[in-house]
């Protein structure tokens, strides 16, 4: 089933000038603005609105309560566009976290320290290069890279070469 | 016997609203336009503290203390290394004066907000204390003080007090949203250059490091069994004016071993900017000796 290109949107606003406001940035995605008493597919709006509402709620900025989606306050028109596409078809919708948050102590060594070649190697595949391909880019035979990759998946417990990957990704490097 | 024992919980609950009550004039509203109101510390006269990362790109703010007097304020410096913010208001009262805190694992904390209707109150325990750490900017911290409660993005900044009374510090959210106190003495060390200057200027070599084992043969002449590799080199940065290139392994900072990124940081504070530092790396087997001149670690 694909959805309709054109959904009902009514938009609940705290005032008349951000209505305008969600209103406009819908426009483009060519939707009917109707009254949220007849019938709509989804509900934008920037403040809170009844729990009883008759469909689900996309939310623009911080608005309390249980809502189906919500976007940043500077989200786009396509991202307001996919957000209501998506909960009308009855997925959650969160946008990126508000805030960046970056502080935060330096990476400490949580993890067991790698050796210079480990950490080659690890490079190697984690561009999704085969051991043939890592070797001939680092210049080693392909029994040495196997042996390597053996010693990483015993330092990181990784059981496959994606889970190697996926885990050494998370070792922070620090910028100084 | 007396008729009526003190219930001991009344009596602890008695406590803490009181707590609560004393430390509400320390707690600022921090209004932007088009956000969430924040929470922030009353520091001093005309001197409001938050938290840095939760005023990305703001310059001016509505805040509004405890008796109901708004001003206007604008952001007079930022210091993403401590996570600290500071406001300038004019013409605030003195806020009330706070005692210092000596923090103790277990000891009882209590973190306030701001909140529509006055403060907001959090309760927990000091979940650990250690020695002082350095954060992902740089910045040192005097303090490793952690908290065992959940916090909303809405309290941090606001002022973190002991059992006593005694002002620990202000609260800030770490990584998975774990909750550190900022200590006083840190807030007080970075605030009067925040408000000359506008920023806490550190070290920098513009170098991404992660920690490695410095390969067996090497181990002897380098003196040590561990290092940081060099994954990155920032272009034009002081490392790469030096000549370090991605792929050494960095092994001692002025004469001092480093095996951690905090020992790199250590040696990067306000003090190292402009200064000489030797780098000794590993490169192709052998040691090799570089001068780099430490730049300002750029903002943003």
């Amino acid at each position: 089933m694909s959805a309709p290109s054109r959904l009902r949107i009514a938009v609940v606003a705290s005032d008349a000038a951000s209505r305008s406001r969600l209103a406009e940035s819908i426009a483009g995605s060519g939707h009917e603005i109707v009254d949220l008493t007849a019938a709509p597919d989804a509900i934008l709006t920037d403040c809170a609105v009844d729990s009883s509402t008759p469909a689900p709620v996309v939310a623009i900025g911080s608005v309390e309560g249980e809502i189906a989606g919500r976007l940043p306050p500077d989200a786009t028109g396509e991202q307001i566009d996919a957000a209501l596409r998506a909960v009308t078809a009855g997925l959650t919708v969160r946008g990126p976290s508000p805030t960046n948050r970056k502080f935060g102590p330096l990476a400490e060594e949580v993890w067991p320290v790698l050796t210079p070649r480990e950490i080659e190697v690890l490079a190697a595949l984690s561009d999704g290069l085969s051991n043939k391909a890592a070797a001939r880019r680092l210049g080693i035979s392909p029994h040495t890279v196997k042996f390597h990759i053996e010693s990483l998946f015993k330092k990181l417990g990784a059981a496959s070469r994606a889970e190697a990957v996926a885990k050494g990704l998370r070792r922070q490097i620090v910028e100084i | 016997m007396p008729d009526i024992v003190q219930n001991p919980l009344s009596g602890l609950s008695d406590t803490l609203v009181e707590r609560a009550r004393q430390a509400q004039p320390l707690v600022a509203r921090i209004e932007v336009e088009g956000r969430p109101a924040r929470s922030g510390t009353f520091w001093r006269k005309d001197v409001v503290v938050a938290a840095e990362q939760a005023f990305a790109r703001v310059e001016e703010a509505k805040v509004m203390l405890s008796d109901g007097s708004s001003f206007a304020a604008h952001l007079a410096g930022r210091d993403p290394g401590t996570n600290v913010v500071a406001l300038k208001l004019d013409g605030t009262p003195d806020p009330a004066p706070f005692t210092d805190a000596d923090p103790h694992p277990g000891a009882l904390a209590l973190a306030f907000g701001a909140d529509e209707a006055g403060v907001s109150v959090r309760l927990g325990v000091i979940h650990s204390i250690g020695p002082a750490w350095y954060s992902r900017a740089g910045g040192r911290i005097d303090r490793r003080i952690t908290l065992d409660m959940m916090m909303s993005g809405r309290e941090e900044g606001g002022p973190v007090l002991d059992a006593d009374g005694g002002l620990l510090g202000i609260s800030a959210l770490g990584p998975r949203r774990r909750v550190l106190v900022i200590p006083t003495a840190t807030v007080e060390g970075v605030l009067e250059p925040l408000l000359n200057k506008g920023r806490i200027e550190r070290g920098w070599l513009g170098l991404a490091l992660q920690p490695v084992l410095v390969p067996e043969g090497m181990q002897a002449e380098a003196g040590q069994s561990r290092g940081l590799m060099i994954m990155g080199v920032a272009k034009d940065g002081p490392a790469a004016q030096a000549g370090a290139l991605a792929g050494d392994i960095l092994v001692t900072l002025h004469g001092e071993g480093v095996s951690r990124p905090a020992m790199v940081a250590q040696r990067l504070g306000p003090e190292a900017v402009g200064q000489p530092i030797e780098l000794r790396l590993l490169r192709a087997g052998k040691v090799l000796s570089l001068t780099a001149t430490v730049a300002a670690r750029p903002s943003g």
